[in-house]
């Protein structure tokens, strides 16, 4: 199913947590609502699961209108961050409650539950009770709860979140698994890049109740819109430095000069963020020397070697070949490579080049 | 380094004062207890079985049965125990639905919930005996406000205190009114804690409020009632205090003697006091509401999730 959001707004008595949102949502997509806490991406689910109505704005599924529908009636499936599982029920009954509810004669709603629990692979806790069920159990019943009455929609808020690192990891697999077995257009709320980066087909990016940027993680990452955007994403995170335009130059708050070709039509005097990803900064290499910088400290780390390099008042990471044996308090050039080098403007964050 | 050792030089001894030490602290604790709750409740049962005990005099005529014989054969026993049961089995349930309804109603974000719930604790801080004057009042046949209201709806005015079939249900009625403050109380905490997230998710589902109340609350809040009715069923099978306000005594003729009552009236009231015979009614009091704990505590662990 496809979901069209138009111009959402949504206001508390003091403060916006959705301000002005739009984006369209291709049916049978895995979409990650991505930002950090408090960027109104929990609000957003909400309002998609119809538990808040937005303030100003439209909501579509397919073609109908659900901006003020009951959630009931709106077809979701919802998995909440701590899963809400009824603990007095067993896991059968957990997943049968949704159909019991619609009415659905028990013989068929055992059926389509035992055949739910099989796609989640919790056949064999069916008569257990979610406090003798893992973590990672009880997510999967939450799944099959939130499928068994074949939603239009899938929505899951922060569903990796009270999981341990290994087995978020298997878990993030099993999502897409089951999202792909199913078909469901899927939307998941987080606020780790990595867990979407891998993950989605899409990613929503949104801070302080606006939309950044909704694209592919590549795309994302490759092209981010503005300097929040190229700061969230990546591991390690990508280094940020601010300086000023000088004669097609740029000069770094510091005095380090930086002749990056892109940036070299851009205003004297326009205070620009040169950020640029550790995999883009060439140390020592063969094309033209852009500038230079100070060893600061170095890391091996076997294949390569981790280097901050003091540009101006800044100190970036970079990877260095281990062969080059570079040591503490080396000047060494540097050169920028055309992918992962982003030029913004300081006062706005826009993209720039 | 050196305490170490000195623990293994001469260990037993160490070990032999670290074994009475903790009853040393314990010991203030468990005079009280001794003297106060084990003496006398060792000393009523032993009283029930001395024949034609005197309480002044310490003498009794022999080790025997007579007591629970007699008390067994007593009809006034009988319908001690038989008003008791009936007060109990009309009480709980009535008091429970009751509380589990108002205790839903303040859980509700209303306005001016707050001055509900200090209106239905009231009962709780105020002195039972003086309210249930004022309820003496209020079932007056001539002058209350009961037959008053009654009135308002064609309803003849019905003497509640001083006919016999009567009195049983005033008493009732003032019994449910003093156990519900309480009850409520602790209800609305079993609410409180069931996570308001279970609701969403069955509203997500579209479970009707109905389907969402007997589903969700009533299971998840079923610990808090057992718990609840536990202990009612203890405090309403010593139904007694009530009597005095309301009635000031067994009611008319001696028709609402309850179980406790009785204990009082051998003990007290008939002449020469049958210390032993009272003793006797208060093991068997004792031992009827050990039964029905038992009761309730296996019932509630076979509904236990």
């Amino acid at each position: 199913m496809k979901v069209k959001i138009e111009n959402l707004v949504k206001r508390f008595s003091d403060n916006t947590a959705v301000d002005n949102f739009s984006c369209e949502i291709e049916s049978g997509e895995l979409i990650a609502l991505l930002g950090p806490s408090g960027c109104g991406k929990s609000t957003m689910l909400n309002m998609l699961s119809g538990i808040l109505m937005p303030t100003e704005g439209k909501i579509y599924f397919d073609d109908d209108d659900v901006t003020y529908l009951a959630p009931e009636k709106r077809g979701v499936g919802l998995v909440f961050q701590n899963y809400a599982l009824y603990p007095h029920m067993t896991v059968l009954e957990n997943i049968c409650f949704p159909l019991e509810i619609q009415k659905v004669p028990k013989e068929e709603r055992i059926a389509r539950a035992k055949k739910m629990a099989e796609l989640v692979h919790v056949e064999t806790m069916l008569d257990r009770r979610p406090g003798q069920l893992s973590g990672g159990q009880q997510q999967r019943v939450a799944i099959a709860r939130a499928l068994v009455k074949t939603p239009r929609l899938l929505l899951l808020d922060e569903p990796l979140s009270n999981l341990d690192a290994r087995l978020r990891i298997e878990m993030r697999e099993e999502i897409r698994r089951i999202q792909q077995e199913t078909g469901v257009t899927t939307i998941f709320v987080t606020h780790d890049q990595e867990e979407a980066m891998s993950i989605s087909d899409h990613i929503v990016l949104m801070k302080k109740a606006v939309l950044q940027q909704y694209a592919a993680p590549q795309e994302l990452y490759d092209e981010p819109m503005n300097s929040f955007v190229a700061d969230f994403l990546g591991n390690p995170p990508i280094n940020k430095t601010f300086g000023v335009m000088n004669r097609g130059k740029i000069v770094l708050d510091g005095g380090c000069e930086v002749a990056y070709p892109k940036a070299v039509d851009l205003d004297d005097g326009h205070r620009v963020i040169l950020s640029m990803r550790a995999e883009a900064i060439v140390v020592e290499g063969p094309s033209e020397a852009m500038a230079e910088g100070v060893i600061e400290q170095t890391y091996v780390m076997g294949k390569e070697v981790l280097a901050f390099v003091k540009l101006g008042d800044f100190s970036v990471r970079a990877y260095i070949p281990a062969e080059l044996q570079l040591t503490k308090g080396q000047t060494v050039k540097l050169s920028l490579k055309n992918k992962g080098v982003f030029v913004f403007d300081e006062e706005t964050g826009e993209r720039l080049k | 380094m050196t305490k170490v050792a000195k623990v293994h030089e001469d260990g037993p001894k160490r070990t032999l004062k670290q074994m009475i030490e903790p009853y040393i602290y314990l010991l203030p604790f468990a005079f009280g207890i001794i003297v106060f709750t084990l003496y006398p409740i060792v000393n009523v049962v032993l009283m029930s079985f001395k024949n034609n005990y005197d309480f002044m005099s310490r003498s009794f005529s022999g080790w025997g049965l007579e007591n629970y014989i007699y008390v067994l054969n007593d009809s006034y026993f009988h319908q001690a125990l038989a008003n008791t049961f009936k007060y109990v089995f009309i009480i709980i349930p009535i008091s429970m639905c009751l509380s589990i309804l108002l205790a839903n109603l303040l859980n509700q974000k209303i306005k001016g919930s707050a001055i509900f719930q200090t209106a239905f604790f009231l009962p709780m801080v105020t002195s039972t005996t003086a309210v249930g004057l004022t309820w003496r009042f209020m079932f007056n046949n001539n002058s209350g406000i009961i037959n008053a209201m009654l009135g308002l709806f064609g309803i003849e005015p019905i003497n509640w205190l001083q006919i016999a079939g009567n009195n049983f249900y005033a008493l009732c009625i003032y019994g449910i009114w003093a156990i519900l403050p309480f009850t409520i109380i602790l209800l609305l905490s079993g609410l409180q804690n069931i996570d308001p997230l279970y609701y969403t998710a069955a509203k997500v589902d579209g479970a009707s409020s109905t389907k969402i109340f007997f589903k969700i609350t009533i299971p998840l809040l079923a610990p808090t009632i057992f718990l609840v009715m536990c202990i009612n069923t203890i405090s309403t099978f010593k139904v007694f205090n009530d009597l005095f306000p309301l009635f000031s005594g067994p009611g008319v003729a001696n028709n609402l003697f309850t179980a406790v009552y009785y204990i009082y009236y051998q003990f007290r009231v008939t002449r020469p006091p049958r210390y032993g015979r009272a003793a006797a009614a208060a093991v068997i009091l004792f031992l009827i509401i050990f039964v029905m704990t038992m009761i309730q505590k296996w019932v509630e662990k076979k509904t236990k999730y």
